[in-house]
Parts: C-alpha cells; sequence; structure tokens
C-alpha cells in the first residue's frame, strides 16, 4: 500500500511538473500574468480570453488561466493565491465590487488588476469594455433615421440590471430630442425565459391595441431578444409588410439571422469581444512596461450589423 | 489415508488469537460434529475452509496431498459446500435462480441461459432433499420461511460435474427447520455418507449432533481440545469438554420464595394484536411467557415498554400508573428490556463496550446531563461488565468483537445499568452458548434476589421450567391461563401452548 | 502494529504530509508561509462551517444534500434584507434562523414523516433554492445594498503583527471557522447530545430501545447543520460583498467530500470532526498549491476527485487486508 501511495504521489508530481512546464515554458524572466473569471463556460468570455492569450503569447508571457465555475468567493481565494505566487499582473472578468476583498489583497502587494469586461471600480488599474450607451445610441439613432424622426415607437427595455440600464436611459433621451416621436410603450418583459417569449406576449397587446397600419414604426429593444419577441408578434399578426422597424443590441446569433433575412429586424450592434481582449492584453502590457492607463474605462469600438454585413 | 487433514491452523485478528492449535481429520464417509461454545473458533475454523479468511498457519491435506484454499472458488473446486447460518436468499427471483446463486448458469450456444436445464437442475437437487412440493419456477418470496431454508439447503446439493461435491459443512442447518424437514435433511446427510462423502456438522443441539454423528472434534478458546467416537462419550461428558468444567445443573437454583409485594399489576391491556390481558406480578418474581410463535408474546413486551401503543387498560409499576409512550418513557420508570435480536436490536458492534452498556444511563452518567465523564462512564461499566461476568479486554474493546454470549452480556449490563425495577427478556438466550447460558441464567437469578421483577419470554420450554416461578400460556393474543412452573413437564405446557389441556 | 493497520489509520494523513511536502518542495518560497496558510484558512473557512454541520448529520448515518442553497438562500435572504434597509445585526439573525427553520423541516421530513435523506433533502435543496431566485428576482444583489461593515467583516481580522514586512492579521472568517469547529468538537466528542447521534449512527433500532429520543435528535441535527449552511451563506455573503440565488452551490459536494475524506481515517469509518478538519484542508491545499504552480484549473478538478478515490479505495483496500 505504501507504495502505491508514494508511487501516486510521484505520479502527481509528475503530472504536475509537466502541466507547470508546458504552461511556462524555458525562460524564466518572462511576466507572469493571471487570468481569473467564473465564467470561462460563456462564449463572450472564451472569445475574451483567446483573444488575450493571443497577444501574450506574441509579448511571451506565461498566462495562467483560472475558472471557478461559477464560484465569485474562489475568485476572491484565487486571487489571493496568485497574490502570493507573486504573478505581475491579474486579470480579472467578473464584477469587482464582489471580489474587492481580492483586489485590496492584490493592491496591497502593488498588483496591478484589469478588469476585462468587469464594470468600473477604483481597486482597477482599467476596465475594458464596450461603451453601453454608445450602442444605445448607435441604435436609436438607426431608428430615428429610418423613421424620418416621426412616429410612435415602442421600447423594450431593463433598468433593474445596470448595464442594460444605461442603454434605456440614452435611448429615452435620443427620442425625447426628437419631438417627431413618441414613446408609445416602455415595456420591461419578465427575463425568466430568455425574454423572448414574454416580449411576444407583450408586443401581441401592443399590436392589439394598436391595429392601424403606421400606428407602429419602431421597435427598440436594449438588447436582442426582446427585438426576437417583437418580430414574431409582428410576424404573426400579419403585419409584416407595414415597414415597422426593429433594433437590437448584442449581435446574438439568432438575431444576426434575421437582420441577414433582410425583414423588419434590420438592426443589431455587435461587441467586439477579440477586441477586448486584445485590449486588455494591451493595458498590461503598458502597466507591466509602467505606464498606467489613462482611464478607468477603456471602451472597445462597437459595430452596427445590418442586411449588408451581417452574414460576416 | 484421511479425506481431509487440517493440522497447526493458526488466526489472529489483529494480534488477538482467534485460533491457536487446531488439528481437524475428516474421514470420508463420515458426519463428523464441529463442537464447541459460541466464541470457541468454529466460525474462524469455518471460513478458513471456506477460502474467506486466510490463516496465519495451516498444513492442509487433502486425501494426503498439501493444499491451500486461497479463495471461495477454490474452496469450491475441491468440492466443499456451505450451508451458513446467515444465508440469504432473494426473495424476488425464482427457487432455481435463488439455487444456482454464485453459480454458472447452464447456457445454450453459449450465451442463452438455458432456463429449461437450470430448472430442471435446481429440481433434482431438491429432490435429493426429497422435496417434491417446491417447483423450481416458484418465486422465492412466496415460500414459507421453512421452505425457503429446505432452498437454501438444497443449493448446497446441486450436482456439478466439473467439481463434485466431497464435504458438506453445515453450520446450524436446523434453526429454522421443524421437525419433520430436519428429519429429512438427516436422511440426505446419511444417504451422503452411505456414498462416500463427509458431512462437518456444526449445531448447538446436542441430541441431534449425538443421534447424527459418527465422531465430535470439542473446540474451546480456539483450540482443539478433543477428538472421539460419539459412541464412546456421554452427553455430559460432551459439556464438560466445552465448557471445560463439569457440568452442573442446568439452571441454577432457586433462591427462597419470592419477595412478597406486587412489582406490576396489569388490568385489561390491549396493544396491538394483543386482546385484554391482565396479571400482576411480584417483586422477586420471574414470570414465563410461553406460547406458539405469533400469539402476542412480543406485543405484550413492547407494550410494557412503551414501543407499542397501550389501546386500552391499566398498568400500575410499583403502585404508580405506569404508561410509556416511548422506551425512553419506560427506561426512566424503571423497566429494562433485553430485545430478541442482539445484533439489530440490542447493541452498536462498532461502538465500544461501555457505549453500549452506559447508553441508557446517559443522563446519569453524565455531567448536569449534558458533559460526557468517559473515566466515570468507563469505570461505571466496567462495575456492570464484572456483575455480568464479561469476558473482554477492557471497556473499550468494541461490541462486535465479542462472541455471541459475551454480547448478549453487554445488552443485560445495559438493562441492568439503571437498577431497574422491571426486566422485560425476549428470547434472552437465543444463540448463546452452554456456559454464557448458565452465567445469564445466574445474572436473572441474582437480580431477582434483590427485588427485581422479570417477564421472560421464550421459545426454549426447558428454560421457562427451569427458571421461572409462574408460566403464563399465550393463545391468539391474550394470556389463556398462568400455571406454577414448578413440577410442570415439557409436553404439558406444549400441550398447553397449543390449546390441549392435559386433565 | 501491522502496515495495514497503520494505513488504515493514517494512510489519509501520510497522503495530506505528501501532498503538503510537494507543495513545499515546488514552492519553497511562498506556500509553508504564515501568510500563505492564513490565506488558505481564510478561503476554506466557508467550506469549513458546512462541513462541521455536515459531520453532525453524517455520524447518525444521514447527509444533508441542501446546504449548498440553503447557504444562497441565507445570503440572499440578507441581501433582502440589507437592500430594505434592516439592521445588521437583525439581518444575520433573521438569516441564521432561516437556515435553523430549514433544517428543521429537513428533520421533520426524515424522522418524523420518514422520507429518505436523500429524496428529502434533494427536494429541499430544490425549494431553497427556487426560493432563493424568487427573492431575488434571479439578480445578484451588490453594491450600496450591502453595507460596507457586513462587508468589511470579511476583509478584517486581528492583527498578528509584522512578518518580513508585511502587517499579518488573523481573518475573522478563520476566527469564526474555528469557533464552529469547535462547537462542533465539544458538541460531538464532549456531550451526551453527540454520544447518542454515534448511538443512533452505530445502531438506531439499538439506539431507539436504548430510550434515545431518536426523532428529536435528527431534528435537532438536521436543523444544526441548517444553521451552519446559513452561517456560511453569510460569511461568502460579506466575502463577496455581494448575494446571488447560486452562489453556494458549490458548497454542498465540496462538504461531502470532506467529510468522506475524514471518515477515511476512522478505523469504524465514522465521522469526526477533527478528521473533517483535515478533509477540508486537503481540498484548500490542493486548491491553493495547484494555482501557485499555475495548474490549469479543470485539472486540478480531476486530481481532487482522484485524490478522494485513491484515499477511500487505500481505506477500503487496508480493510480487506485485514481479514
Amino acid at each position: 500500500m505504501l507504495t502505491t501511495l508514494s508511487k501516486t504521489a510521484r505520479g502527481l508530481a509528475f503530472a504536475a511538473a509537466a502541466v507547470v512546464a508546458g504552461a511556462s515554458g524555458a525562460a524564466f524572466a518572462q511576466a507572469k500574468v493571471a487570468v481569473i473569471t467564473p465564467y470561462m463556460a460563456q462564449p463572450g468570455t472564451q472569445a475574451y480570453v483567446e483573444a488575450f492569450q493571443a497577444v501574450a503569447k506574441e509579448k511571451g508571457w506565461d498566462v495562467n488561466v483560472v475558472d471557478t465555475a461559477g464560484d465569485v468567493a474562489a475568485v476572491i481565494s484565487r486571487i489571493e493565491d496568485v497574490v502570493n505566487q507573486g504573478v505581475d499582473a491579474i486579470v480579472i472578468n467578473v464584477d469587482p465590487t464582489q471580489v474587492a476583498a481580492g483586489l485590496q489583497t492584490a493592491k496591497d502587494a502593488n498588483i496591478p488588476v484589469v478588469g476585462m469586461d468587469a464594470g468600473s471600480d477604483p481597486l482597477l488599474a482599467t476596465n475594458v469594455t464596450s461603451d453601453g450607451v454608445a450602442m444605445a445610441e448607435t441604435t436609436a439613432g438607426f431608428v430615428v433615421d429610418r423613421i424620418g424622426g416621426e412616429g410612435n415607437v415602442v421600447m423594450f427595455v431593463f433598468d433593474a440590471f445596470p448595464p442594460v440600464q444605461v442603454r434605456g436611459a440614452k435611448a429615452d433621451e435620443i427620442f425625447a430630442a426628437n419631438a417627431g416621436i413618441t414613446v408609445l410603450d416602455r415595456i420591461t418583459p419578465d427575463v425568466s425565459d430568455g425574454g423572448i417569449a414574454d416580449s411576444r406576449a407583450k408586443m401581441d397587446a401592443v399590436l392589439a391595441a394598436n391595429p392601424e397600419p403606421g400606428s407602429i414604426k419602431a421597435v427598440w429593444a436594449a438588447w436582442d431578444q426582446p427585438a426576437l419577441g417583437a418580430l414574431q408578434a409582428i410576424e404573426a399578426a400579419g403585419r409584416q409588410g407595414e415597414g415597422i422597424v426593429i433594433t437590437g443590441i448584442d449581435a446574438n446569433p439568432q438575431a444576426r439571422e434575421e437582420v441577414a433575412k433582410g425583414g423588419n429586424f434590420e438592426a443589431t450592434v455587435a461587441q467586439d469581444f477579440a477586441g477586448i481582449g486584445a485590449a486588455a492584453a494591451e493595458a498590461v502590457a503598458g502597466l507591466l512596461a509602467g505606464t498606467a492607463p489613462a482611464d478607468a474605462v477603456t471602451f472597445v469600438p462597437t459595430k452596427l450589423v445590418t442586411k449588408e454585413n451581417a452574414a460576416q | 489415508m484421511s479425506f481431509l487433514s487440517l493440522e497447526n491452523v493458526a488466526k489472529a485478528y489483529a494480534g488477538v488469537p482467534a485460533l491457536r492449535r487446531v488439528a481437524l481429520t475428516i474421514e470420508a464417509g463420515e458426519i463428523h460434529a464441529l463442537m464447541g461454545e459460541n466464541g470457541a473458533g468454529k466460525s474462524t475454523l469455518i471460513k478458513i475452509l471456506a477460502g474467506v479468511v486466510a490463516p496465519d498457519t495451516a498444513d492442509i491435506r487433502i486425501d494426503g496431498k498439501p493444499t491451500t484454499i486461497g479463495s471461495p472458488h477454490e474452496a469450491h473446486r475441491l468440492g466443499f459446500r456451505f450451508i451458513h447460518q446467515e444465508f440469504n436468499v432473494v426473495p424476488a427471483i425464482s427457487v432455481a435462480e435463488n439455487i444456482f446463486m454464485g453459480r454458472r448458469y447452464p447456457l445454450r450456444a453459449g450465451v442463452l441461459v438455458d432456463w429449461r436445464a437450470l430448472n430442471a437442475t435446481a429440481g433434482d437437487a431438491l429432490e435429493k432433499l426429497g422435496i417434491t412440493h417446491i417447483n423450481p419456477r416458484q418465486r422465492m418470496a412466496r415460500l414459507s420461511p421453512g421452505d425457503q431454508m429446505l432452498v437454501r439447503l438444497s443449493s448446497a446439493f446441486l450436482s456439478e460435474p466439473d467439481a463434485p461435491a466431497r464435504l458438506y459443512v453445515m453450520d446450524e442447518p436446523t434453526a429454522a427447520l421443524t421437525r419433520d424437514e430436519s428429519e429429512r435433511l438427516f436422511r440426505v446427510l446419511r444417504q451422503i455418507r452411505a456414498d462416500g462423502g463427509s458431512v462437518l456438522y456444526v449445531s448447538h443441539r446436542l441430541d441431534e449432533v449425538m443421534a447424527l454423528c459418527d465422531r465430535a472434534t470439542v473446540m474451546r478458546d480456539g483450540a482443539t481440545v478433543d477428538t472421539g467416537r460419539m459412541a464412546d462419550i456421554t452427553h455430559d461428558d460432551l459439556v464438560a469438554l466445552m465448557i471445560g468444567r463439569k457440568a452442573g445443573d442446568a439452571y441454577p437454583a432457586a433462591a427462597t420464595t419470592p419477595t412478597s409485594g406486587t412489582a406490576l399489576e396489569v388490568r385489561d391491556l390491549a396493544a396491538g394484536r394483543l386482546r385484554s390481558t391482565s396479571f400482576s406480578l411480584r417483586r422477586g418474581e420471574i414470570l414465563g411467557i410461553a406460547g406458539l410463535s405469533g400469539s402476542g408474546q412480543r406485543e405484550l413486551v413492547r407494550a410494557l415498554f412503551g414501543d407499542l401503543p397501550m389501546r386500552s387498560g391499566t398498568v400500575t409499576l410499583d403502585g404508580k400508573p405506569y404508561r410509556p409512550f416511548s422506551p425512553a418513557d419506560a427506561w426512566k420508570a424503571g423497566v429494562a428490556y433485553v430485545p430478541r435480536e442482539r445484533r439489530s436490536e440490542g447493541l452498536m458492534l462498532t461502538r465500544p463496550i461501555f457505549e453500549n452498556i452506559t447508553l441508557a444511563q446517559l443522563r446519569r452518567q453524565s455531567l448536569g446531563g449534558s458533559f460526557l465523564t468517559p473515566r466515570a462512564e468507563q469505570r461505571f461499566a466496567t462495575t456492570l461488565a464484572a456483575d455480568v461476568r464479561l469476558r473482554s479486554t477492557g471497556p473499550r474493546q468494541l461490541a462486535g468483537q465479542l462472541s455471541g454470549g459475551n454480547q448478549q452480556k453487554v445488552v443485560f449490563a445495559k438493562a441492568l445499568s439503571g437498577n431497574p425495577k422491571l426486566l422485560l427478556l425476549d428470547e434472552p438466550t437465543r444463540g448463546v452458548d452452554v456456559g454464557a447460558k448458565f452465567d445469564i441464567y445466574t445474572i436473572i437469578r441474582d437480580m431477582t434476589q434483590k427485588g427485581m421483577a422479570v417477564i421472560l419470554v421464550s421459545s426454549d420450554l426447558p428454560e421457562l421450567i427451569g427458571m421461572c416461578d409462574r408460566i403464563a400460556v399465550m393463545r391468539d393474543g391474550a394470556i389463556a391461563e398462568i400455571v406454577p412452573a414448578k413440577g410442570l413437564g415439557e409436553d404439558d405446557l406444549l400441550n398447553r401452548c397449543y390449546g390441549r389441556v392435559a386433565a | 502494529m501491522t502496515i495495514a493497520t497503520l494505513l488504515r489509520r493514517y494512510g489519509t494523513l501520510i497522503g495530506f504530509a505528501l501532498i503538503l511536502g510537494f507543495f513545499w518542495f515546488n514552492l519553497p518560497d511562498t506556500f509553508m508561509t504564515a501568510r500563505n496558510w492564513l490565506n488558505i484558512t481564510q478561503q476554506l473557512s466557508m467550506l469549513m462551517v458546512v462541513a462541521a454541520g455536515m459531520t453532525i448529520v453524517m455520524v447518525m448515518g444521514d447527509f444533508d444534500l441542501s446546504v449548498g442553497s440553503a447557504a444562497s438562500l441565507s445570503g440572499i435572504v440578507a441581501g433582502v434584507l440589507f437592500a430594505a434597509g434592516y439592521p445588521i445585526w437583525m439581518t444575520v439573525g433573521v438569516a441564521l434562523l432561516g437556515g435553523l427553520v430549514g433544517g428543521a423541516i429537513n428533520g421533520v421530513l426524515v424522522s418524523f414523516i420518514g422520507i429518505l435523506p436523500f429524496v428529502a433533502t434533494l427536494a429541499m435543496l430544490t425549494i431553497l433554492s427556487g426560493a432563493a431566485f424568487v427573492l431575488s428576482g434571479g439578480k445578484t444583489i451588490s453594491g450600496a445594498s450591502i453595507p460596507a461593515d457586513f462587508s468589511n467583516f470579511a476583509r478584517g481580522g486581528i492583527p498578528l503583527g509584522d512578518i518580513g514586512g508585511v502587517a499579518v492579521m488573523l481573518p475573522n472568517l478563520t476566527i469564526v471557522a474555528l469557533v464552529v469547529v469547535f462547537a462542533v468538537w465539544v458538541l460531538l466528542e464532549q456531550t451526551t447530545f453527540g454520544r447518542r447521534l454515534y448511538a443512533i449512527g452505530g445502531n438506531i433500532e439499538a439506539a431507539y430501545l436504548s430510550g434515545v429520543a431518536v426523532r428529536r435528535l435528527k431534528l435537532i441535527a438536521f436543523a444544526l447543520t441548517g444553521l451552519s449552511a446559513a452561517a456560511a451563506g453569510l460569511m461568502y455573503a460579506s466575502r463577496v460583498a455581494s448575494a446571488n440565488p447560486t452562489q453556494g452551490s458549490g458548497l454542498m459536494l465540496n462538504a461531502i467530500a470532506a467529510v468522506f475524506l475524514g471518515m477515511t481515517m476512522s478505523e469504524q469509518g465514522v465521522p469526526r470532526i477533527l478528521a473533517t478538519v483535515i478533509g477540508v484542508l486537503i481540498l484548500g491545499v490542493l486548491d491553493n498549491g495547484l494555482t501557485q504552480l499555475s495548474v490549469d484549473s479543470y485539472i486540478r478538478q480531476v486530481l481532487v476527485g482522484a485524490i478522494i478515490l485513491l484515499a477511500v479505495a487505500a481505506s477500503s483496500f487496508s480493510k480487506r487486508l485485514r481479514r
């Protein structure tokens, strides 16, 4: 039995050593960077991290990606561990207020932390993200242009979630600035089933209340799911020929598909996930070179998706 | 040359010897009895034969050839067949499948089970025991317990041409059989002997052993003490060899007449299937409860112990009304209980002896009823252990490491831990060897002399007659009559149990 | 004492020592430091508290699958009450009381109604988790609604002075875990209550017939497990300064794993609180050390599972050697 145990321990040693060697390569003056996230299972996060690693590879960093599988407290623990290990920089992809305990530890040890679409926080050197306000501005502006600044608009918003709330606020502002535009309804759908079904039901009601063709000119949604629900309602009511303009935000695959068809769903906005990852890497590079990022937030440009470019 | 010979067999568990120097020879064509008290080492020896336990040392020869038994599979190949005391059946499958349990099923085309052959072969095995009333295709669950036992037995008689049976090892095979069924088994064993096969027979039933076996080997304290022809030995000699001293009376003599004063008064008690029952019990008296199994004995005891709700009636204990709603209430009122199933109801086998003994009195054996005082507890347990003549390595030994008789003494020690006024005993000597039995009877006597009242439920009629002052005969859920034990004949008592009162 | 006995009793401890030795050797500067160990104890404090509570029911041979969602719910209850402006003491009190009541419901289901613990606590897992989602609306409660005093608790501690020029403190969360472990140790090892729980675990029928109030004790034991889960949920909420309806879900399996690892250290396979502590430390040290060695987080999970299997296999194998 003793031999079995020690054999296993040796096996463990080899396995661990191999993994360490694989991750660190041969050089020992490399910068060590830890990327810690609880959300690795989400497609966006994967895109950030891959783009980050691509840049890191060019720069020859030793990157340790840690996924805590949804456990936020474990993010704090792992930050503490890598601080103790003495990494040169840390990148997180989680609400910074929830891991403030870990960020404080890093700060005490003078290790910079960069947020990758994490949220702004004084404990972060910078947060690299898409500009939600800019995205709302883009689609609301698109709506205003398409309907010529005249007519009734239905809005789908979700004010309980801060990143979405700012989108709605920006759209409110733009529609208010156009005297010809009336916001017919400002709907908060029930998102417990993803948001499509309830948005469709709400839109059904709006359509029933406004049966005249042309009584609804556009639907502006703060993200894609309500836009898809509204589209279903309009098609089910047989009113797709009225030229109701629908816009969403996020450019999820289903939304892209609808936009590409050239129907009522005319536009959505794509975040540049890879761009965020790369920009985060550049921010880390700057910090390693001794230059702090200029702003607490580093915006990465977004891209309007319409029929013309939806297939890309 | 003997068929099987074992020499110098030794086995120790964690340094504690279970077998020290064992020698056993079995001839072809004999029924050989293996005798000894519980804890003498019989089970360990059988497990070694079965390949379940590896001996520390052993010279085993079969037909003079040195052999080892490394696994149950090898034992089977050598032609050894075992009927264990605790041999389980699977109720959901057929009789034939139970008989074939652990054997290779006959196959067709190498893959499909040949059910026809399976059922036929199983039927043959049953027939060997003269059993024709059990259909091999029947589901096991539909058989009576006795028939189930017969099915278990018959699995040992399955013919297997590639590993013919040469030795049948039977450990208490008749424990659950009726007289007729036992006789049928004995006929088969005699036939095996006539055919040149061998049987190693283990039983506590001395009369049975003496009638059936040719020779006997007696074990005591992990060693074989003697082997001899059954014809040359008397019943008493055999007992003396087993317990290592001269056999005296089976039951310690009763002291003077029971002390006066009523300990227990039961009026019109009904509970479960127990119908209106009344009796009273004096201090220091032992009341036996006799009856066919399922006549309400268990209900009576369980009701008095608070485990079965009393439907009606009144009970008075030492002049005070007594109506327990749980065993906890019963212990508090000074009623103690030795349950029927020692291992499943009486003991925590994986806990130390002292924890078993003090469990019912933990409130008193602790600081303020809350904090443990292990040293005082162990002293208390040691005193009680001495009172019941417990043989152990100390209060911290695990209860599961004791022999059956000593385990039962632990249960008694627990029952006596609170100086109860009333002691309820349900089959207290079942599966207990001769020596420990006598110790237990002595404990009961000692306690009655201190004024404790005892209710003794037993299916062992000599025990009831030998120990009790009066015997209540239960029939059909109620006490039919209460008779003085003195001078009562066994046949008379049995007839009363059946409801045929002798003139 | 034979090698088999030695291994049966100390195999898991030897394994633990080997793991420590391995990390010490490979991380000579950072692993065996006071700072790192204080970190580890803080990181493990929540798991420790849940595992301590789990030990209580596992002593009786039962277990509680609902501790993770009970922890989540207690965090959410606290978050909702904080958002509504209730003071910290009241909020903490209500959340703990909720855990006690939830655990007591488990106890009633198991002991009075007679539902198997697996089924009863699995159902409670779902119910409590659902309740956490209902109360929170599925959202994370964070930011200004969580009082700073509450979240600062998890960041504070008792200063221990300077080590190598860095201020070191004994974290509050570690202190809570130590207090809970001590309380459970007293309860299980020093009181008649604990002895009776072990009796129930040894043979429930014999315990009942010996006058042990089996049902009442089971109820209390489950309630205490629920209480510990709620406490862990609050510790978690304080550490992340927020409450999320799923945040405790990882605790349940780890707690059971820790108790199982501990049980391999007992000859009779009985859970003991101090053995559970070792089990928790094994899990935590692996996380800490492997992260510092930059081992891939998924490989870490595989290793943790493998070590549990190894420990249990070694212990049952050495038991078989004894035959």
